[in-house]
């Protein structure tokens, strides 16, 4: 074990800052699904018993002897007390098959989001007229049968949970990174219209689309900023998947996803806010637009089809990496692989500082212990080989 | 290179729907006009391999392909039809419920001239099994997301096996998270992330199995 001389929050914020750290901290996206199961419950148990499920989360830090930050602090929602918040959520929640509740999706499984579209082409004049908050409220019955009191009733509750599970790990010394999450206005017009639809108006109607987004990107920035507040984490998260260069080619992420990104994160950092960049699916091409984001203000957490190696020689000196053991190595893999594989991040990635070592998105609710504990103490015991 | 093939590969939707028209009503053999669109598909295909082409515009290509085939096909029937370069059946794997991985390979598979049999999503061992044995396909391809679909890979391999079907099927199984190491785990011949690449790897396995 490497002697430690810092506490969790000092090397993770040292990770973030680009200054030196007594070891690389390491940091899982930890949801519920893997301790709901390593704790013999079903996932979908955990889903829906909101103390039960966070038990497990603590219980299964507490087995492997802890780690230095979560990502997120839990699996509550942080929400603004708005209509258009809770019907933004109710989209979403409501794109989403969960375990036990469909046929599809077993009792063990990890929620699933259905690929259809929940916004039509139609709806773009609205959006651009109104705004998101505006087209929400005119909207509201479409997406959600609660009357409004309700939804902002729910969306309070929601957001003291999410308070709530941030204060449990700080009695605990650990830092939560994200008070607020929030999709760029590419990622949620895509999973809200399909990705099909989506590049279809891309490629027919690129000017309205931009306007579209043009009409989000306010309403998105300064409702999360408000979310992180009430929840009281300086942190956001962004979810990026669908604007990356595994979907498209640089000149559509330069006109919709950079530019709104940079917004995005700009309105952040003005706050005091740390972006977590959530980037799913490969973004190697796009990387080198990071350097025009505020410096020490951001993490790219990586999934591991990303070339992260690649991502330091970029990003290095500029912003914190984060990631990326695969998903498919915590599953099916060994402790010698995934040990092997985190000492290469570590010496690698990890070299100079900038790095916090994570699971390429969620950890899965297949993995085994033994492979998720030997992540864990990797971080623990081995410094980058310079 | 022929005008419909070309307003496909510069992805010309509205030229592609234009000149379908004009070649119908021009009295033009409907299977020519499926070669023509096969042509252009083909051609996005290698600039997607040379990364000219993303994944965007597989997609824009594949519904132009798709739009095109919706007005040529119904002239299909009763007239010569288009030889199939191979049977093949395809699904995303029980228990897991994306589809946008497996449908733009189907539309791939279709436009590269396959006899497609896509099961849709969350498809049981037992559903493959039998749709093997009532088409003879020879390729099987499953589709999966999340890690636990890795599992139903493997008992979808393992009741192939069972079915006495292993040495006349060929198995390749993609998606985003699809590694050689999971190709392993599950007993497939070939793995791939990526789209194009899974077509070039059904069409070797096409001429294997002939």
């Amino acid at each position: 074990m490497i002697k430690e001389t810092m506490t969790s929050k000092e090397r993770v914020e040292a990770a973030i800052k680009l200054e030196p750290y007594d070891r690389v901290p390491v940091a899982p996206l930890m949801d519920v699904m893997f301790p709901s199961r390593h704790k013999g419950m079903t996932v979908a148990y955990g889903i829906s018993h909101w103390k039960e499920g966070l038990q497990a989360i603590v219980d299964i830090f507490d087995e492997v002897g802890g780690w230095d930050a979560m990502i997120l602090p839990g699996y509550s929602l942080a929400l603004t007390p708005k209509v258009a918040s809770g019907v933004m959520a109710s989209m979403g929640t409501r794109g989403y098959k969960f375990p036990g509740q469909d046929a599809a999706v077993s009792e063990n499984s990890q929620p699933q989001y259905e690929e259809r579209e929940r916004l039509t082409v139609d709806n773009y004049d609205e959006i651009i007229k109104y705004g998101w908050s505006g087209f929400a409220e005119r909207n509201r019955e479409r997406y959600t049968s609660f009357p409004p009191e309700q939804i902002i009733a729910w969306a309070k509750k929601q957001t003291e949970h999410y308070a709530r599970e941030g204060e449990t790990w700080a009695q605990k010394g650990v830092p939560s990174l994200c008070g607020a999450i929030v999709e760029s206005p590419l990622m949620f017009l895509s999973t809200k219209r399909s990705l099909t639809s989506f590049t279809m108006d891309l490629h027919r109607i690129p000017d309205k689309v931009e306007a579209v987004m043009d009409a989000l990107v306010d309403d998105f920035t300064m409702d999360t900023i408000e979310a992180a507040r009430l929840t009281g984490i300086p942190g956001v998260m962004l979810v990026l998947e669908r604007g990356g260069c595994f979907y498209y080619p640089l000149k559509i992420f330069e006109r919709f996803e950079f530019p709104y990104m940079k917004k995005m994160v700009e309105a952040f950092a003005a706050e005091g806010l740390i972006t977590v960049m959530h980037f799913d699916q490969d973004w190697t091409l796009n990387l080198p637009y990071l350097k025009e984001l505020p410096e020490k203000m951001c993490i790219a957490e990586l999934d591991s089809t990303t070339d992260i190696f690649k991502a330091k020689e970029i990003l290095k000196g500029h912003m914190c990496i984060m990631g990326d053991v695969p998903a498919s190595l915590s599953a099916i893999g060994t402790p010698e692989d995934m040990e092997a594989y985190c000492k290469k991040l570590i010496d690698v990635v990890g070299d100079g500082g900038g790095f916090i070592l994570s699971s390429g998105c969620t950890i899965p609710a297949n993995a085994k212990f033994e492979n998720f504990k030997t992540m864990i103490d990797t971080a623990k015991n081995h410094l980058p080989a310079s | 290179m022929s005008e419909l093939a070309d307003a496909i590969a510069e992805l010309n939707e509205d030229e592609a729907k234009r000149l379908v028209r004009e070649k119908i009503d021009a009295g033009v053999e409907p299977l020519s006009i499926v070669d023509e669109c096969r042509e252009g598909m083909d051609i996005v295909g290698g600039r997607y391999k040379n990364k000219e082409y993303f994944l965007s515009e597989l997609i824009v290509s594949g519904e132009i392909f798709k739009e095109a085939m919706a007005v040529v096909e119904p002239l299909l029937k009763g007239g010569k039809q288009a030889e199939s370069l191979s049977k093949m059946v395809l699904g995303t794997v029980k228990g897991d419920i994306h589809n946008i991985g497996k449908d733009i390979v189907g539309t791939l598979l279709t436009a590269a001239g396959f006899e497609v049999y896509d099961l849709g999503i969350d498809i049981a061992p037992r559903i493959f099994v039998d749709k093997l044995v009532e088409t003879g396909a020879p390729i099987l391809g499953m589709s999966g997301l999340l890690t636990p679909s890795f599992e139903s890979m493997k008992e979808t391999v393992k009741a192939v096996e069972e079915a006495g079907l292993r040495d006349k099927v060929k198995i390749i199984v993609g998606g985003g998270i699809v590694t050689e190491q999971v190709g392993k785990y599950v007993g497939a011949d070939a793995f791939t992330s990526d789209g194009p690449e899974g077509v070039e790897i059904c069409k070797k396995f096409a001429r294997e199995t002939k």
